[in-house]
């Protein structure tokens, strides 16, 4: 096996291990020999199976494989677009949520949830719609203050990013204060941690995490440029202020379709960059798509963590995500020969 | 970018918009049908407390409860041999923990649980979201949603209509005479009493300087007028809120009610908080532990919490 083709087979390995054991695991343990009776009786049309295995069916088809499905495609574009900031930003901290997407949403979010909305389908859809459109407001806010003239520094974006987060954030926690109603739903929604079900979320983030991650699949070379500075790289003939807008254009529109339905889920988008770039180097080209790959996987893996080990509760992905990240991305640091990776 | 950025969120909102379109509620079909169920010759429509047309086919016999206050009300109206699940918080009455456990801590539902004891019936509360709701009738099953009630006359309702759809008409009829009168009661030792104290309800002491308690539009609040006294808390805008210690002097309760006393708040604790000394309530000795359970889960519990409330702030009447 080459030498860069081998942390691909090993991440794309762990994302279909992932796979599995997430349909598998869970109230009710569904075997590989029951999965593919359920898949078969499916495609088969209602033969006898179906109505046997009706309760297993339903949890298969109509819970875990979307909820399955939904958190591949939202840990892959927390992951990517972590991946595209730290380069875009050269800065080690940034994570897709840097320029105001995470508060933005959990301000729309809690907004649209103060509110009883009637059983209708807008009613419905009115949190993911308030969650995108907060998020998208956000960085439009963010980057028209960030402008000077007609570039947006970097060092600008960033510090205006952190102004209006925080104001969101306040915003958000005033409302939660004088809520009358249920705060659990806006204390679960923050930490990413939304129980959902069907394949209408999926269907609804697919357009825009797809479109957004093959953009961002693109901008590996222009990245590895910019790592020499914004300067340098304009010299070398790399676009960069339309390098940046693509990214943030990109970055942003996947982190607010994956947050929009799931919630805020914290330290993907931080950590599975430096995890692999530890592992496999920093070259742009290679560690957007592996982050892609990772972030799945870590998503997947730490969903079925969060269902299952105090079942029948859950807790919200986010804090397993962090809870198991952490350590991990450590022990990585740790052990990393370089003193200095970045 | 700003135009390209609003483009696409215009496109996003569009499809997010489609997909819950397609989402509408449509009429769940049945999962499956069981050998158990007792047939009944008319399938039971009723509007539930979010306006949505429920259908019943017969009479359910595997009930699962995602609330506590819908737990207490189908065990009150005769449901519990009907009763196949219930939620984590659900702890009364005592029969109820032994049913199955389909989670709720944190608003969190198991469906896969839920799914796996095909109830033929799933009562949801307003501690649920109309999301979850939607999400298990997209699991093809039968839900009816208990608004709160805002009156005790609301409540009398809602157990008759939890009666009738569990085949229970008869149990809940009873249930509701006695409630009315045992309501009657209270009232009419109340209308001698010339005038109301002060009660402040402590629903969660733990930071003594700014006590949470309950405001207007609570069911506490309603009941310590029933009872013929006056909720301190009545002067908040929030219905659950902080209220500052220094207000609670001022307003100086003749009673001091611990909701909180499950969590082990005692009255030697509240005696010994700072300034707290210098109210009535603690002068007098008049602190009393009482069972938030009964205000908190708009029950028939609720009862039983206003007979108790009209024997603490008004004992005179009960010689």
């Amino acid at each position: 096996m080459s030498r860069t083709a081998r942390p691909f087979v090993i991440l794309g390995f762990l994302l279909v291990l992932a796979l599995f054991v997430s349909v598998m695991a869970g109230s009710m343990f569904l075997s590989p020999a029951e999965l593919w009776q359920a898949f078969t009786s499916r495609a088969g049309g209602g033969a006898n199976g179906v109505e046997q295995s009706g309760v297993a069916a339903t949890i298969l088809f109509k819970l875990r494989l979307p909820r399955a499905i939904l958190l591949l495609l939202v840990g892959a574009a927390l992951a990517g677009s972590g991946a595209a900031y730290q380069g875009l930003f050269r800065n080690p901290l940034a994570d897709p949520f840097l320029i105001g997407v995470a508060s933005g949403a959990g301000l729309g979010a809690v907004v649209a949830m103060t509110i009883q909305w009637p059983y209708t389908a807008a009613g419905l859809a009115a949190v993911p719609l308030a969650a995108f459109a907060g998020a998208t407001l956000a960085v439009l806010v963010v980057t028209r203050l960030a402008r000077v003239g007609n570039s947006v520094p970097t060092t600008n974006l960033i510090l205006a990013g952190v102004a209006v987060s925080s104001f969101a954030s306040a915003v958000t926690s005033l409302l939660m204060i004088n809520s009358t109603g249920e705060l659990r739903r806006a204390m679960v929604w923050l930490l990413g941690g939304s129980a959902l079900s069907g394949w209408n979320p999926v269907l609804g983030v697919l357009p825009y995490i797809l479109a957004g991650c093959a953009v961002l699949l693109l901008l590996g070379h222009p990245l590895n440029v910019m790592q020499f500075g914004d300067e340098q790289a304009q010299q070398l003939g790399i676009p960069v202020r339309r390098v940046r807008r693509v990214t943030i254009l990109a970055a942003t529109l996947t982190t607010a379709a994956a947050v929009a339905f799931v919630g805020v889920i914290g330290f993907v988008g931080l950590v599975v960059p430096h995890i692999l770039r530890l592992l496999w180097g920093g070259d742009y080209r290679r560690l957007l798509p592996l982050s892609m790959l990772g972030g799945a996987a870590l998503l997947l893996l730490t969903d079925t963590v969060a269902r299952t080990v105090i079942a029948p509760q859950e807790i919200p992905v986010g804090i397993i995500t962090a809870l198991l990240g952490a350590p991990f991305f450590l022990w990585v640091l740790r052990r990393s020969k370089s003193q200095n990776y970045w | 970018m700003k135009k390209i950025l609003s483009m696409f969120m215009l496109g996003m909102i569009f499809s997010l918009a489609a997909a819950g379109c397609s989402a509408a509620p449509q009429v769940a079909a049945q999962p499956t049908v069981r050998a158990t169920e007792v047939p009944t010759a008319e399938p039971l429509e009723v509007t539930d407390g979010l306006g949505r047309v429920v259908t019943l086919a017969g009479t359910p016999q595997q009930i699962i409860s995602l609330a506590p206050s819908a737990t207490e009300i189908l065990y009150a109206v005769g449901a519990g041999a009907q009763m196949a699940g219930r939620d984590s918080f659900s702890n009364y009455p005592e029969e109820a923990k032994a049913l199955a456990d389909v989670g709720g801590s944190m608003g969190n539902y198991s469906y896969e649980v839920i799914t796996s004891l095909t109830p033929d019936l799933v009562v949801a509360a307003e501690i649920n979201t109309t999301e979850q709701v939607k999400a298990l009738e997209d699991l093809g099953l039968t839900v009816y949603y208990i608004a709160n009630p805002s009156s005790l006359e609301d409540l009398y309702g809602i157990l008759e209509t939890i009666g009738m759809i569990t085949g229970n008409s008869d149990t809940s009829a009873a249930l509701v005479e006695s409630l009315k009168a045992r309501v009657e009661v209270v009232v009419e030792k109340t209308r001698i009493v010339s005038f109301s104290p002060a009660v402040f309800y402590e629903l969660d002491g733990s930071e003594p300087s700014r006590p949470w308690t309950a405001g207007p539009g609570t069911f506490i609040d309603m009941l310590i007028g029933m009872a013929g006294g006056r909720n301190v808390g009545g002067v908040l805008s929030g219905s659950w809120a902080q209220m500052s210690a220094e207000e609670l002097l001022v307003q100086n309760p003749k009673i001091i009610l611990l909701g909180d006393a499950a969590y082990g708040t005692t009255a030697e604790q509240v005696a010994a908080r700072a300034g707290w000394n210098t109210i009535d309530a603690v002068k007098e000795g008049r602190i009393y532990a009482f069972n938030d359970d009964t205000v908190s889960r708009p029950g028939p519990r609720l009862v039983d919490a206003l007979e108790e409330l009209s024997k603490l702030i008004h004992p005179e009447l009960y010689p």
